[in-house]
């Protein structure tokens, strides 16, 4: 596997914010004022109704958009003063999983996946092994022919995990990664994501799921109208939608 | 860059190329055709000037000396027009040169009858051009000197000679101006369609971490190959019609091969084909470079 160069990360802090503010060209405020740290391991849920600033969030820990006011560093990049030619080395110690997959439907499940490694450069010798290796964890090493339309909804997700695995990120974003799974398979993926966290990636997840929120009971912020109402360690889902 | 982001790159490019295929096809006939446009107007205005430059040569001035004139003085002046830039070749013919030449043409063995030359004063310079739109300026100075009689040629000759110069520059250039604006436009649509019909793929790439380069690099092959099929094709439909027409000429009309010569297809394609290899390639480089700069700020 490559080696991954990291800055020095304060404190132990993978992701810390400082009093983060996010406008909108057309006025509308997403962030105001929203300070957090998140440890190197953690898992953390990130909970909040629609327009509580979530995913404005997520967008700004993968530097696809830039703080109006306030720092935002990640793994020790800080965010806001970043070169663009940097921005893809940072992206690599990321991975990220969406709701809808977003999977490239014209290719199998291993093209897929592999798809990630020929990004990064990875010698061609070496993406078979680790495609394997992902496929089988995730559950999909004898399906890794298949296309990807040809999958249910769970086992698509399965592959977007896959894919964002691959590359051994050290933090892994997933937005709403159960939003169009039944809750079967979303506690499937769950318990993955689990895994994947005590393999020691730190796992980041925005969610609407109550369910999930109390039954893995770990670090729940919640976020309302742009600001964190509250951190607790071991927590459960308190928004009113 | 790495070797295998190369082929990953080329790879990439053929499949936009295939996925894309009708649009691709699109400009690759358009490209095609201007580029045969210009293949088939460039053998024609090059044979043209070859046919020009061939009269250009037998234009020549003339230049009588007034009677005394020294034959000293006379090749004096046949030095300071030879230093002329636009002067290819100055002919210094002596009286009794220019007397057994007229015998020779005009009067054969009717000659004998004269005892003395009676061209005495006929002695002159024969001047022949580099570059017929530089005659009247040459035909000043000549004019100037003062042991200059007369001077003979011939403006119309020059004048239109260096006109039908000056339409051949003119059209060249018109003909590469309109064939980039549009070879542009379409190499450039067609990169664009390609990107939105890849908006997702690229998304993606772009959260794993592709540099810009990596994600632009297969847009920019897949224009390069769109101007490299789209300039080979012409090239070589052009080769065939080329021949196929001096071959026709050659065979039904056997009389203007006496008047004129064209250009063998070595001489015409030695500049023809990297002058469309370069076009063609240069045009879907930069058609692709616009759409990709343009949708692909990654």
């Amino acid at each position: 596997m490559r080696k991954k160069t990291v800055m020095a990360i304060p404190e132990g802090n993978v992701i810390t914010l400082q009093n983060v503010y996010k406008t909108y060209e057309q006025g509308v405020s997403a962030l105001n004022g929203v300070s957090l740290d998140i440890k190197q391991g953690e898992f953390v849920f990130i909970v909040g109704e629609t327009g509580s600033g979530k995913s404005t969030l997520i967008k700004l820990l993968l530097r696809e958009l830039t703080a109006t006011e306030g720092d935002v560093n990640v793994l020790g990049y800080d965010l806001g003063t970043i070169r663009r030619g940097r921005i893809p080395k940072f992206r690599r110690n990321l991975g990220i999983v969406f709701q809808d997959f977003r999977l490239l439907k014209d290719r199998n499940v291993y093209e897929n996946v592999a798809f990630a490694q020929r990004i990064v450069l990875e010698p061609a010798a070496n993406i078979r092994r680790n495609v394997s290796e992902v496929l089988a964890m995730v559950g999909l090493a004898d399906k890794y022919k298949m296309k990807t339309s040809q999958l249910s909804g769970g086992e698509q997700q399965r592959v977007a995990l896959a894919r964002a695995l691959v590359n051994r990120p050290l933090i892994l974003l997933a937005d709403e990664p159960t939003g169009n799974l039944d809750p079967e398979k979303s506690w499937e993926i769950m318990q993955l994501l689990e895994k994947v966290n005590e393999g020691g990636t730190t796992v980041i997840v925005v969610t609407h799921n109550q369910e999930i929120v109390d039954r893995m009971n770990k670090r729940v912020i919640t976020m309302k109208m742009g600001s964190i109402l509250s951190d607790v360690d071991m927590g459960g889902y308190e928004v009113e939608d | 860059m790495r070797i295998s982001t190369f082929f990953y790159a080329l790879g990439q490019g053929f499949r936009n190329l295939l996925r894309n295929r009708w649009f691709a096809l699109a400009s690759i006939a358009t490209i095609t055709t201007c580029l045969f446009m210009f293949g088939v107007f460039y053998s024609i205005l090059l044979n043209f000037r070859h046919i020009v430059a061939t009269i250009e040569e037998g234009v020549s001035i003339t230049v009588f000396f007034e009677p005394g004139t020294s034959e000293e003085i006379m090749l004096q002046r046949k030095v300071e027009i030879e230093e002329r830039p636009e002067v290819s070749e100055v002919v210094y013919i002596s009286a009794e040169e220019a007397w057994d030449s007229f015998k020779g043409d005009y009067l054969g063995e009717y000659a004998e009858g004269f005892t003395e030359n009676p061209l005495e004063d006929s002695a002159n310079l024969e001047i022949y051009l580099a570059d017929v739109a530089h005659q009247a300026e040459l035909v000043d100075f000549v004019e100037e000197m003062e042991e200059v009689r007369e001077v003979n040629y011939s403006a119309m000759t020059a004048d239109t000679l260096t006109g039908a110069n000056r339409l051949i520059a003119y059209i060249s250039v018109g003909l590469i101006v309109l064939l980039f604006a549009v070879s542009l436009f379409l190499i450039s649509n067609t990169i664009s369609v390609g990107i939105a019909v890849r908006r997702e793929e690229i998304t993606i790439m772009k959260y794993v971490g592709a540099t810009d380069f990596f994600v632009r690099a297969p847009f920019v092959i897949e224009g390069l190959l769109i101007g490299l099929v789209g300039s080979a094709i012409p090239l070589g439909l052009t080769y065939v019609l080329y021949n196929k027409v001096l071959e026709y000429i050659a065979a039904h009309f056997p009389s203007l091969s006496g008047l004129v010569t064209f250009l063998p297809d070595k001489t015409v394609f030695a500049t023809l084909v990297p002058i469309c290899l370069i076009m063609g390639v240069g045009i879907g480089f930069l058609g692709s470079m616009f759409s990709v700069r343009k949708h692909l700020r990654v």
